[in-house]
């Protein structure tokens, strides 16, 4: 088996690149495939928070390059899911305690017994970032709809696009709010592709429900009814190859725009 | 009260700013030209000097508005396009704009004179001076665009065709 290695990058901190690998991660996991996420923000690990799983881990993936363990003993199981587990990073070391070559050679190892390897990539263009595409064809370009988020989006596509290895790149467009697009004091969704010019993968809703998820270690696809894990739940169908629509995040909520909103749909029709 | 909401909003949408004031269309503007930039590695200054080479050269043909004349990047998919726009006030009759064209050559001899003599210097020397006019042409422009609102400025023109010369000769 070869799977594919993603990574998951932004270039701007806080847009929620790992809150996005977690939750990606688990929703494939849940479809029954095998999954490795990879934390590769050495010094300030985060991944294994938003997984619930920071008082299983024994061994890191320094301790793996430097030969203190095997990679198998390093991955830890997730809680629920068999088939997801983490390979944690090093909050003790720093960006330089891994080079390229010894990540892509982790993520080639990997791939041969897992389905998807997902590599939570850090803040910045500098040599973190370089470590974790190094194993990965794909990437996925986290961003928001502010200009700050948008501007470094654009320096890492510029930088992926540069990169041989990486084949395709798509945007998740996170923390959307509707109310704010509709009064014209957000960006809109299109505004944001057209400026980027690079195809999307993801539309996810700013929840609440993401914070209460992070207090609880529990990855937010877990909840059914969270329009944030919904939203991701899609994007993994997405990178599985079908065709979701996108959510239609402003659907008006009062009972006249639900009858308005029914009528328009009848004249659409007829 | 669904009613009543559904009406207000309706009535208010006629009299609410239009979609320009809304600081979402100053982010996406801001944005775009930051990006621009960031792509292409054009600077204000150097997008600047374009500007003032661009009007020397056309107002040898036209009188325009030159406070108004806006030089924007537009992106349309993968391709990027220079937009110029340009209020013309009114187009020089071919008189003028042989004076002009006149002028252009006399100066262009005469700075191409002038370079025999100092040809003798280091060529890094020369382009030394010429980023420094660069420089000083920015400082001055301001002013000069205001104050000659008609007409080329004879100064700017000169430096703008000294230019033209170096890559003539």
């Amino acid at each position: 088996m070869t799977g594919r290695v993603i990574v998951i990058t932004s270039g701007k901190g806080g847009v929620g690149k790992t809150t996005t690998s977690a939750n990606i991660g688990t929703a494939l996991a849940k479809d029954g495939y095998k999954v490795v996420l990879i934390d590769t923000d050495l010094g300030l690990r985060n991944l294994d928070l938003l997984l619930g799983l920071e008082n299983r881990i024994v061994y890191t993936i320094v301790d793996v390059i430097e030969e203190r363990c095997k990679l198998k003993q390093a991955l830890v199981k997730d809680k629920k899911n068999p088939n997801l587990s983490l390979l944690a990073a090093a909050q003790t070391r720093d960006k330089t305690a891994v080079n390229a070559e010894q990540l892509k050679e982790i993520c080639d190892t990997l791939k041969e017994e897992n389905d998807f390897v997902l590599v939570d990539c850090p803040a910045g263009i500098e040599q973190g970032f370089q470590n974790a595409v190094a194993g990965a064809s794909e990437a996925i370009v986290v961003t928001t709809p502010e200009m700050s988020a948008i501007r470094d989006a654009d320096r890492i596509i510029g930088l992926l696009e540069a990169k041989e290895e990486i084949k395709s790149y798509k945007l998740l467009l996170n923390r959307v709010r509707p109310s704010l697009i509709k009064s014209n004091e957000m960006m809109s969704v299109d505004d944001v592709v057209e400026i980027l010019s690079c195809p999307l993968v993801g539309i996810i809703p700013e929840d609440t429900g993401i914070i209460t998820s992070t207090n609880k270690g529990e990855p937010i696809v877990n909840d059914e009814n969270a329009l944030a894990g919904k939203a991701y739940r899609n994007v993994a169908q997405r990178i599985l190859g079908e065709e979701v629509p996108f959510l239609d995040l402003d659907e008006p909520k009062g009972f006249m725009a639900k009858i308005k909103n029914a009528f328009a749909k009848l004249k659409a029709k007829v | 009260m669904g009613i009543l909401t559904d009406i207000y909003n309706t009535v208010a949408k006629f009299f609410r700013p239009q979609e320009e004031d809304a600081s979402k269309s100053v982010a996406t503007n801001r944005l775009k030209l930051v990006l621009m930039q960031d792509r292409t590695n054009l600077t204000p200054k150097i997008l600047e000097q374009m500007r003032s080479e661009l009007i020397d050269l056309l107002s040898r043909y036209v009188e325009m508005d030159k406070e108004l004349l806006e030089l924007n990047f537009e992106q349309e998919g993968d391709q990027v396009a220079l937009m110029l726009s340009i209020p013309v006030i009114r187009a020089k009759d071919e008189e003028e704009i042989e004076e002009a064209l006149k002028q252009r050559v006399a100066e262009c001899e005469e700075e191409s004179s002038e370079q025999d003599n100092s040809e003798n210097n280091a060529e890094a020397d020369t382009e030394d001076n010429a980023n420094n006019e660069i420089k000083s042409e920015n400082d001055s422009e301001q002013s000069q665009l205001v104050s000659a609102p008609e007409g080329m400025s004879s100064t700017k023109q000169e430096d703008c065709i000294k230019d033209e010369c170096h890559s003539e000769n």
